[in-house]
């Protein structure tokens, strides 16, 4: 266990938890509190670690919703954009995380669920064309075959990035840092203006889903 | 082992399946055997005649469903219906004499209470089970140390833990039951209430959640309290059963005391369940309903995912790469190819001794037909006696075949049938003149 506040940087290191969080953290993941005793550590070691990972060219970001996670602004540490079908997805869910219906189920629902409310705003055409980007003409059956295994695909990058656990059979269990689906939207100003500010804060990039697809980097 | 329960239970299993039993209560029974029950009550019935079976039935149907059909035909279908599931049963054993008498099963009771009876635990019908539980077990202690023969063990020690105390810890679980079923309401009505209201019903939703917390709180606390107690007591039971040498009384004690252990259970896990689930909506109170009291994330969120595909983006996360780590060198051991031994491949030739009796038959023929013989009757006559009796007939074809080709063959208008050894009877040629063999 870790004392409730750390004065050195030597002492976060030395913590049994440190090399956790911090592959954690490396690999993209989102620690919220419902990790418990790893989001306290890095509660605790805030500052420290703020100025440690900045060495790595590396923001650590808290957000408001009570999740932590490691934001690349330079070039030493390896970075990805999410995918299309991860975008899809993790909007979709922080939307049902949203609704009440969710309170009822203590923040789980269903990848069925996911689907259908995904299908119906975004509409099935426009769904099929984002997840087969690369296809011009398409069999109704083998896209939407494509489109489900995108999606299985997409939530389980979703569940490694620590947005979500997948549960028994289709349950999704609906974790905090999904909110950061929602930046975007989160003020009351104008929504192509905030977009345009987190991408210019580089927490986003408005490339296209193919180009976003490719990129790779290393540390 | 299979214990005698669960013997038991394999055997209802069994005999449910083959005799093919199920319910099918229809909510117009439903509302008949509640409607009984309360007549039950009101009237200290003990059983109903099949006026006040009718009677109250047409209320039913007046009060809750008016369809077309004539009262005293559904009564009577929906008492048989009621009859076949084991639900009514007729009491009189009059048969034909006389309109019967009926009661309701303890099925049909059950059933009346899960909708009718208040059954959900409180702490004060948790706090009066416990200790109703033990004062009887307090009891059965002290009657099990007065205990001396296998007849006092039975009526004053196993009798009373598998009725008395029994059906009071069964009460407990009955009631834990209903609380699941309260707790599962709750959850419910909290999200009507925030899908209803929203903001405004913040405080409503608080309250739920907080009473909820605290009747669990409390239940725990007793069970916690009371299950000590409870277990010490039966564990003296036990011993004084082991002592005595009373199997069936010990095993009584442990079946007791297996009973409370899951009670006690039940009240650990509810809590730990509870207490999640309170943490989850409280934090969804606090950062999703106060902060967006007029719903406006939710209806931006919804536009941003619809205009997504035109106007996309995607959020940056890290991706350091693995670390690479190296496999550890080890010496190989040299393993040298997995060859087959080198072999001749060409299978030798064999030596097969030509066909002999062939050239023979040839010869036999040729010998005959050089002594002038005129018919093909007469060549067979001279040639079979010389052949293996088991080929002559084969061998006859053979003759036919040779002579046909070496001579000049002819054949009578009249066909005639010749019989020939090996009572063997061939259509018979001329063989005019003959001819020289090739």
């Amino acid at each position: 266990m870790h004392d409730s506040g750390f004065t050195q940087l030597e002492e976060v290191i030395q913590d049994p938890l440190f090399p956790e969080v911090d592959l954690a953290l490396r690999a993209g993941r989102h620690i919220d509190r419902d990790d418990g005793e790893r989001y306290a550590f890095v509660l605790d070691a805030q500052s420290l670690l703020e100025a440690f990972y900045r060495r790595f060219g590396c923001e650590l970001v808290h957000a408001s919703d009570g999740f932590f996670y490691l934001l690349p602004v330079g070039d030493r540490m390896g970075r990805r954009q999410l995918t299309a079908g991860e975008m899809l997805v993790g909007q979709t869910l922080a939307l049902v995380y949203l609704e009440p219906t969710t309170v009822q189920a203590g923040g789980v629902t269903q990848q069925s669920v996911v689907v259908a409310r995904l299908a119906s705003l975004v509409g099935e055409r426009d769904l099929i064309q984002a997840l087969n980007p690369r296809r011009r003409k398409y069999d109704e059956r083998i896209a939407q075959e494509t489109v489900r295994m995108e999606i299985a695909k997409a939530l389980r990058g979703l569940e490694s990035l620590g947005f979500i656990d997948l549960g028994e059979g289709d349950q999704v269990r609906l974790r905090l840092g999904l909110f950061r689906f929602a930046e975007a939207v989160r003020g009351l100003g104008d929504p192509a203006g905030a977009l345009a500010r987190v991408i210019a804060e580089g927490k986003a990039v408005a490339e296209t889903a193919g180009d976003a697809d490719d990129e790779e980097g290393g540390a | 082992m299979e214990t005698p329960e669960r013997d038991e239970s394999l055997r209802v299993i069994a005999s449910i399946h083959r005799d093919g039993i199920g319910l099918d209560v229809k909510p117009v029974d439903l509302c008949f055997l509640i409607a009984l029950h309360a007549r039950a009550s009101q009237n200290n019935l003990t059983c109903f005649e099949e006026d006040v079976l009718l009677d109250v039935f047409e209320q039913v149907c007046e009060a809750v469903d008016s369809d077309g059909e004539p009262l005293r035909k559904r009564a009577t279908h929906a008492i048989q219906r009621l009859r076949e599931q084991r639900l009514l049963s007729r009491v009189d054993g009059a048969g034909i004499v006389r309109a019967g008498d009926y009661s309701m099963t303890r099925l049909a009771s059950s059933i009346v209470e899960f909708f009718m009876a208040d059954q959900a635990l409180t702490r004060e019908s948790l706090s009066l089970l416990t200790k109703a539980l033990l004062v009887s077990l307090a009891q059965v202690r002290s009657e099990a140390k007065k205990a001396q023969t296998a007849d006092d063990w039975r009526v004053s020690v196993v009798g009373p833990l598998r009725v008395t105390v029994g059906d009071l810890v069964a009460g407990i679980e009955r009631r834990q039951r209903g609380l699941d079923v309260q707790q599962e309401g709750v959850r419910q009505q909290i999200g009507q209430l925030l899908d209803a209201d929203w903001f405004s019903a913040l405080d409503r939703c608080q309250l739920l959640l907080d009473d909820t917390t605290t009747t669990l709180s409390e239940l725990n606390s007793v069970l916690l309290h009371d299950a000590h107690q409870i277990l010490a007591v039966l564990s003296d039971i036990e011993q004084a059963a082991a002592q005595a040498r009373m199997a069936e009384a010990e095993e009584a004690a442990q079946r007791v005391a297996e009973q409370v252990d899951r009670v006690a259970a039940w009240g650990r896990t509810r809590q730990s369940a509870w207490s999640d689930y309170y943490q989850y909506v409280h934090r969804y109170l606090r950062d999703v309903v106060r902060l967006d009291p007029s719903r406006a994330l939710s209806e931006r969120l919804r536009n941003q995912l619809a205009g997504w595909t035109t106007q996309p983006f995607y959020w940056v996360v890290a991706q350091a790469s693995k670390v690479r780590v190296l496999r550890e060198s080890v010496v190989r051991a040299h393993r040298p190819p997995v060859v087959r031994p080198a072999q001749d491949r060409e299978t030798p030739l064999e030596h097969v001794p030509s066909d002999s009796e062939a050239v023979a038959l040839e010869e036999l023929v040729r010998a005959a037909l050089a002594s002038g013989k005129s018919r093909l009757s007469d060549v067979l006559d001279v040639v079979l006696p010389q052949i293996d009796a088991a080929k002559r007939f084969a061998a006859v074809g053979r003759i036919g075949a040779q002579v046909a080709v070496e001579t000049a063959a002819r054949s009578d208008r009249d066909r005639p049938w010749v019989r020939v050894p090996e009572d063997i009877q061939v259509e018979d040629w001329n063989l005019p003149g003959g001819r020289p063999h090739a």
